[in-house]
């Protein structure tokens, strides 16, 4: 079963990503900072990882960083209640950029999407 | 003693107060430095890019391949989009437009460098070929008033990635700092029927205090009244309004200067963060007798504080004669703090 790595400092908030992605059919192992996903990357080999950006110690841009240089074919997507890390060309690493809602429809949609792109071979360059 | 200092190209007002300090370059200064991880811009890591607008490369290696010398793509999240209309919007006392532009990253090298005077002077002459190419296709399109390359090197000058890299914004509109200097300039010209630019740089030639380097097709100096300590200018002698047009055969000299000066400020503030800029005459402008473009490189060591935003007025503390004397004597001392060689030959 396709594994997914919630990253979420907010316990309330980790606790509702997780039930809705496992709802919608996948595994999920979960991790309230940076660091201890980065650990976690390695035990579990999620299929993807939704990181949150905010979050003390190393945040999800860094951490995001870190887990490209170990596997850069490794799909993130960051899951932030802040638009303005668009800002940072850092966050171009990343998979897809989804603005945190109380509806996870997006959120849903975006890992099924992204999971679904990396399944396929890959598009002629510049396509 | 401190003096006022007023930029005859901008019409702003400085005041320069140096510091008894025993050199000027004792303060603090924003550093730029490399954390590593996984870089989005570096060369292998094409996919995690918008696909390439425009590329220099060796061979005929792909688009979105490897194999490229400078690479230049689309903003993945831009602030002004080219699919957008043209339309005013609001009411005539909250008068706007929408935000119809281009927003471009020009990607400066395959390698993970984080200064443009980390590569030779073929790659940084690649890097100005390639500003020509795309403020020449933003020209060509008139629904395009200004193209703004600007360049933000370590995050106290606000670079949000650390592989050099700059940008360009194609608008709409004539930013008002230009559209400033391009009226001082007019009015010079009008009045002394000569360019503005051209007056500033055969004055400083004669005088020689404020003079960094002095190429074949360009001149570096610190200017008159410099808003920042080490502010310098890279002027071409050859009287050209649009950047873009400026003749191939200067680019290396051009690209030349740019390292030059660059390598100086690593070595004089120990690999400062910095901003440049171009100028460049607006893209509709008929002012071929009175622009110039010119590069503005900016250290950054002092911070824009409230006196600044009140009154538009900068307060720098180091003289600007200071500054050029140290800088030329810069390319006496050697290997920059970057380890990059500092140009002995200018």
């Amino acid at each position: 079963m396709t594994i997914i790595l919630v990253v979420e400092d907010d316990p309330n908030q980790c606790l509702l990503y997780a039930n809705e992605i496992r709802g919608a059919g996948y595994d999920v192992v979960t991790a309230h900072d940076g660091r201890e996903a980065l650990e976690l990357v390695e035990k579990a080999r999620p299929d993807l990882v939704v990181m949150d950006v905010s979050m003390p110690g190393i945040d999800g841009i860094e951490a995001m960083s870190r887990m490209l240089a170990r596997d850069h074919k490794l799909p993130i997507i960051l899951n932030t209640a802040y638009a303005t890390y668009r800002e940072s060309f850092r966050s171009w690493s990343a998979d897809a950029y989804v603005v945190k809602s109380s509806d996870l429809t997006e959120l849903k949609n975006t890992i099924k999407k992204v999971l679904e792109s990396r399944s396929r071979p890959a598009a002629p360059a510049g396509a | 003693m401190s003096e006022f200092r007023r930029d005859r190209v901008s019409g702003r007002w400085v005041i320069i107060a140096p510091e008894r300090a025993a050199r000027p370059t004792d303060f603090p200064v924003e550093r730029r430095y490399g954390v590593g991880g996984f870089c989005p811009f570096c060369e292998g890591h094409e996919d995690k890019t918008p696909p390439e607008v425009a590329a220099l490369r060796n061979d005929s290696h792909q688009a979105n391949r490897p194999g490229w010398r400078v690479r230049v793509v689309a903003n993945r999240f831009p602030a002004l989009r080219p699919d957008s209309p043209i339309e005013i919007v609001g009411d005539p006392a909250c008068r706007g437009m929408t935000g119809f532009g281009v927003h471009e990253v020009i990607i400066e090298s395959p390698r993970h460098i984080l200064s443009l005077n980390e590569m030779d002077d073929a790659g940084v002459t690649d890097v100005l070929r390639i500003y020509q190419q795309r403020l020449a296709s933003v020209r060509q399109d008139s629904r395009f008033l200004y193209g703004m390359i600007f360049k933000n090197v370590g995050s106290a000058a606000g670079a949000t990635v650390e592989h050099s890299h700059s940008q360009m914004i194609g608008m709409p509109v004539v930013p008002e700092a230009v559209r400033t200097e391009v009226r001082h300039a007019r009015q010079f010209n009008e009045a002394a029927g000569v360019c503005l630019f051209c007056n500033i740089i055969d004055r400083e030639v004669a005088k020689g205090e404020r003079v960094i380097h002095v190429g074949r097709h360009c001149i570096a100096i610190a200017p008159y009244a410099s808003r920042f300590p080490f502010e310098t200018w890279i002027l071409p002698t050859r009287h050209m309004p649009h950047f873009d047009d400026h003749p191939a055969e200067a680019l290396g000299d051009i690209a030349l200067a740019l390292r030059t000066v660059l390598n100086r400020l690593d070595q004089a503030l120990e690999t400062p963060a910095y901003n440049y800029l171009i100028h460049t005459s607006p893209l509709g402008e008929k002012s071929a007798d009175y622009f110039h473009w010119h590069i503005e490189i900016i250290p950054c060591i002092t911070k824009v504080a409230g006196f600044e935003w009140g009154t538009g007025c900068y307060i720098n503390p180091v003289l600007p004669e200071s500054a050029a004397a140290f800088l030329r004597e810069a390319s006496k001392l050697g290997r920059s703090a970057s380890g990059g060689r500092v140009m002995s030959s200018s």
